[in-house]
């Protein structure tokens, strides 16, 4: 027999509560950002290193050497990565201001170029002395940009690095305590809600891991994609630009137009004198973006977010109106948690016999602690 | 100090999860192992573990205490009762098929918990632990679809 005869179906209250909380959490993330990164991050590095320590575990040892030998491993191949590429870095990062001069004249040059074969082309456009106003424009903002924004970003960088190093340390302790934790929550819930509550834990981690993995796995596979097309149409560094457009492509929207800028920066450097390399990037990088939103993404971290694409779309114009660029980057998986979550205690708040199996459990409790207690 | 007294506890569970049916065959190492995947749950007695008709998500071991198995509304005469190192709610583990029956318990008991995810986990990534638990639930199973043939022969023995 069985007591909740209706199947649950979440309705409009828990959808209403499942998007007004998504809102709170990105409005009170926003007002602890320098914690939220690190901890995004840490996640990251946890779910990529989870399978790891598994392995260990299963292997006879315990979850915190397993924790200790896979965090001190990630560590080393850093510590290696890092000397073996620092003096490369610090040899290049001498010629890098000259090299981001160079592209972005470049892109300007690339940008006046074909403004001017547009003025030739349509009038209009060359009674507005387009190509003249864009110039000024851009010698204005490039005249003031060093005295206007570098400082601001170094003491954002400056600000930011302490905070970032919170990130291994949390990783750590995810990975070395993370399974107490949950069996710490697990002590918490009522018997009768304990099965449910296990699913739920359950299912929050997976929706969690599959965004995390799905990220990493997006990632690579739009920068192997970019590389690749880069490489083949002849741009310079395609692996790097790959990369750091993939890694830029985080940033719904925003994050992809400023990818296609320094692919069309790069290629009209390499290029000047041919406008049809960096039109030709600018084709592979819309190829690439549409791949990535009907191919790689419903591949990846679709699988962990199963929910209607409209939704999807306005939920990341809410994400960024509430919480600017970190709401666009987190309003997804924060809305997946959410979602699991609210239809999760929609389900076990409504059922009245999980309700009466609680309220039994208390009466026998009282009931036993009471039983010597009886006035004479 | 903390260290030492969460051993000696994890030692304690460690020995009487070597008693129980299901885990009678895993070595020390491995029960460790399982260990890490159990959660440990207190009833009070005629409390209900879980009801028929639930979906079925976990395997329960009992650690001390006694089990009662009914159909709902018959707590009063049980089918079977079940006692410590007994394990109940296995099909939970195998598939998304609702509870066959209710489950109370009938004295205070300690039960530990096997969750179906944890256990896929298992299987996935350790397939020796995992498949001699699975080698005593199928044995259990078997066990179980005997007596049920024995009853149903003795059931048209005397029609």
């Amino acid at each position: 027999m069985n007591f909740s005869n209706v199947e649950y179906r979440s309705g409009p209250v828990v959808w209403a509560a499942v998007i007004g909380g998504t809102c709170l959490i990105l409005f009170l993330f926003q007002k602890i950002l320098w914690l939220v990164v690190p901890f995004v991050l840490a996640l990251i590095i946890y779910y990529m290193l989870l399978p790891l320590k598994l392995r260990l575990v299963l292997g006879g040892m315990s979850h915190d050497s397993a924790a200790g030998w896979v965090s001190g491993g990630a560590f080393a191949v850093l510590v290696l990565i890092i000397g073996l590429g620092f003096p490369k870095f610090l040899s290049e990062a001498v010629t890098w201001q000259a090299s981001a001069l160079r592209y972005l004249n470049g892109g300007i040059h690339f940008m006046t170029v074909t403004i001017a074969q547009l003025e030739q082309r349509f009038e209009m456009l060359a009674q507005a002395h387009a190509s003249a106003e864009v110039a000024r424009q851009i010698a204005e903002f490039s005249a003031h940009f060093a005295e206007k924004y570098v400082p601001a970003i170094a003491v954002t960088l400056a600000a930011w690095s302490p905070t970032l190093l919170l990130a291994p340390f949390l990783a750590f302790f995810m990975l070395r305590d993370g399974w107490r934790f949950r069996k710490f929550l697990a002590r918490a819930v009522p018997n009768a809600y304990f099965e449910s509550s296990l699913v739920l834990m359950s299912q929050v981690d997976q929706t969690a891991r599959l965004y995390f993995i799905g990220l990493i796995e997006l990632t690579l596979l739009d920068t192997l994609c970019l590389a690749g097309g880069l490489w083949l149409i002849g741009v310079s560094g395609a692996l790097l630009l790959g990369l750091l457009t993939a890694v830029l492509a985080w940033v719904p929207y925003i994050g992809s137009i400023l990818g296609c800028l320094l692919v069309v920066l790069v290629a009209a450097t390499d290029f000047p004198g041919d406008p049809g390399v960096a039109y030709a990037a600018i084709a592979l990088f819309v190829l690439v973006r549409l791949l990535d939103d009907f191919f790689f993404m419903p591949l990846t971290i679709g699988k962990s977010l199963n929910m209607h694409p409209l939704l999807t779309v306005l939920m990341i114009f809410v994400g960024g109106a509430v919480a600017g660029v970190p709401g666009l980057m987190l309003v997804l998986p924060v809305l997946g948690v959410a979602m699991v979550l609210g239809e999760t205690i929609g389900m076990l708040v409504t059922d009245p016999r999980l309700r009466a199996r609680h309220v039994h459990e208390r009466a026998l409790q009282q009931q036993l602690v009471t039983r010597d207690l009886t006035l004479p | 100090m903390l260290w030492f007294s969460r051993a000696r506890q994890q030692h304690k569970v460690i020995h009487r999860l070597a008693n129980s049916e299901l885990f009678c065959n895993l070595t020390q190492r491995e029960l460790k192992i399982v260990d890490a995947f159990l959660h440990e749950r207190q009833f009070l007695a005629g409390e209900v573990v879980f009801d028929a008709g639930e979906e079925g998500q976990a395997l329960y071991i009992i650690v001390s205490g006694k089990v009662a198995i009914c159909l709902p509304g018959q707590h009063e005469t049980p089918l079977i009762e079940l006692k410590a190192g007994d394990f109940f709610g296995e099909l939970g583990l195998l598939d998304d098929w609702p509870r066959s029956a209710q489950t109370r318990a009938s004295a205070p008991t300690e039960l530990v918990v096997l969750f179906r995810g944890d256990f896929e986990r298992l299987m996935e990534s350790q397939a020796r632990v995992a498949s001699k638990i699975a080698m005593q639930l199928a044995r259990h199973l078997g066990q179980r679809l005997r007596q049920m043939l024995a009853q149903s022969a003795d059931g048209a023995a005397i029609q």
